[in-house]
């Protein structure tokens, strides 16, 4: 049996009258690298910082390895790492002096040859004042930072925010360092679809505090499926099929996007609905990710446009 | 070994304001020690006009090391501003909190440390500029009034009072109550304790004020703290 290293149960946070989060539900199993991805303001720090015990929840729980995230022990942070967003880190203090203040909590576990070449991977000096680095320096001395320790489960709160491709690449290159220790799991929020394709094999979709998606990235692939249906005179005003998420209608075709519907039910409907032919278009993942979480805006249009 | 990590670096990041308050000490209070040194000032006290009877509880009361005090009461409290705003306001204009709190420490060591060293950094840079001063007041070849201890020890009331002061601005600083309300408790009641500890004739009842202050001072603070979303 998969053991879960992380998981939510019904969690929900509110900011005075303002729902944030909405009984979140997640399990991330031990080994999987897990991309959190939603638009900005979809509850993924506050999701996180949930998991972490920075927040209360309003209801609902999450643990940690097992642990409560309200009643985490020394022992337990000791074993997850957190890169907190934009790598907001104490600015007076130098990389070496970082690096000796982080590794006080990590007496036993702290890699100083991983940190060494980390830092020297990304081409940084223990002289440097992070206050002199620029945004992706700090992202690379707080990922050395949050590696050194070897922890089994690393959290980062949209860790490539604000960072220029290379130094994204850099960096991603440094998270599969981590994939590359067997048995570690890592949770990181994004809005770079690419970045989660390149190295996720789970995804969690949030959108409005709401997950929408929970599951492997190949059946998120596979589920989320643009298809334009052509007709040789007006498409039909009423469109009825299992998994329509959107439908945008044009002059003699529709194009509809589906959710978790197989090739063969989307050829009778088509059938059914006396169609000239259907294509199903192939999208990539930042495709599928926009149209899954669409606003509501994009129905009503429709739904104006039918009458 | 993490503690004192803590401490280390909350020291590190008051050592600025320490060197400015001993700085202010030194020379606004030793200005106004050397100027009463000068032979026209050494007898003249404001509150004593010439010819007038003078008790000897007065003149004790009212020795070169007086206006010195003065001066360190402003600049403690000053200090102990300085040193809340830094320690625990400061970190949510550098949104450095969650990077602090998220550590294999319990929420409370943190605190703690960050008290510690607050506190420290008070003593460590009033205490001796404040003990030299009396020494220097003290030496009876220079002045002819030499302060008493009494004074000296009122003294150690001036620096407390920065304590409770600091105190108070941490509890503002934490509190995520709207300004016009009961977030402006804690300054409130640091001004009651310190005013309260200053009026008091006898030691012992300063003492008792400000030991009050800081146990209701550092509850709050503790359990506002611990229960605070970072």
């Amino acid at each position: 049996m998969t053991e879960i290293v992380l998981e939510t149960q019904g969690l929900t946070k509110y900011y005075g009258g303002r729902l944030a989060l909405d009984h979140l539900d997640v399990q991330i199993p031990r080994g999987c690298i897990c991309g959190f991805v939603g638009r900005n303001g979809a509850g993924k720090t506050t999701a996180i910082k949930l998991m972490l015990g920075l927040l209360n929840p309003t209801a609902g729980s999450s643990s940690l390895l097992g642990c409560d995230s309200q009643q985490l022990t020394p022992a337990i942070r000791q074993r997850v790492g957190y890169v907190t967003e934009g790598h907001h880190l104490f600015r007076w203090m130098t990389v070496g002096r970082i690096e000796r203040f982080q590794r006080a909590f990590f007496p036993k576990q702290w890699d100083d040859k991983f940190f060494a070449d980390m830092i020297e991977y990304f081409g940084l000096s223990r002289k440097q004042k992070i206050k002199h680095l620029s945004n992706g320096q700090r992202a690379q001395v707080s990922l050395a930072l949050s590696l050194a320790p070897n922890p089994e489960l690393l959290i980062m709160d949209d860790p490539t925010l604000g960072l220029d491709a290379a130094i994204r690449r850099q960096f991603l290159e440094g998270m599969i360092e981590l994939i590359m220790r067997q048995g570690r799991t890592i949770l990181f929020s994004s809005h770079i679809l690419g970045d989660v394709e390149r190295v996720a094999d789970r995804i969690a979709v949030i959108d409005k505090g709401v997950l929408r998606a929970n599951c492997s990235l190949e059946q998120f692939r596979k589920a989320v499926k643009k298809v334009i249906v052509a007709f040789k005179d007006a498409p039909p005003a009423e469109v009825q099929i299992n998994g329509l998420l959107h439908c945008r209608r044009r002059e003699r075709d529709l194009e509809l996007i589906l959710v978790d519907i197989e090739d063969a039910q989307i050829a009778a409907w088509a059938h059914t609905v006396k169609a000239d032919g259907y294509q199903i278009v192939s999208m990539n993942l930042e495709d599928q990710f926009i149209e899954y979480t669409a606003p509501e805006n994009h129905r009503r249009l429709f739904r104006w446009e039918e009458k | 070994m993490r503690f004192f990590a803590l401490v280390r670096k909350e020291l590190r990041e008051c050592l600025p304001w320490m060197m400015l308050a001993v700085v202010s000490l030194l020379v606004l209070g030793g200005f106004v020690v050397w100027v009463r040194v000068l032979p026209e000032n050494a007898y003249r006290y404001p509150f004593f006009s010439p010819g007038s009877t003078v008790s000897p509880s007065q003149l004790t009361r009212h020795s070169v090391l007086g206006g010195a005090g003065s001066v360190l009461l402003m600049i403690s409290i000053m200090f102990g501003l300085a040193l809340a705003v830094r320690q625990f306001w400061m970190p949510f204009f550098t949104r450095t909190w969650p990077f602090l709190i998220y550590r294999s420490v319990q929420k409370s060591t943190i605190l703690w440390a960050k008290f510690a060293a607050g506190t420290t950094a008070l003593l460590v840079a009033l205490g001796p500029v404040w003990l030299g001063l009396f020494l220097y007041a003290g030496r009876p070849e220079v002045f002819a009034l030499p302060p008493t201890l009494r004074t000296f020890w009122e003294g150690w009331f001036y620096i407390a009072s920065g304590l409770i002061v600091y105190l108070g601005a941490v509890l503002v600083g934490l509190s995520t109550a709207r300004w016009y309300t009961t977030r402006v408790f804690g300054l409130a009641f640091a001004t009651l304790i310190v005013v309260t500890t200053l009026v008091q004739c006898r030691l012992s009842l300063a003492f008792v004020s400000v030991a009050v202050g800081v146990a209701v001072l550092m509850s709050q603070i503790t359990h506002t703290f611990l229960n605070r979303e970072f």
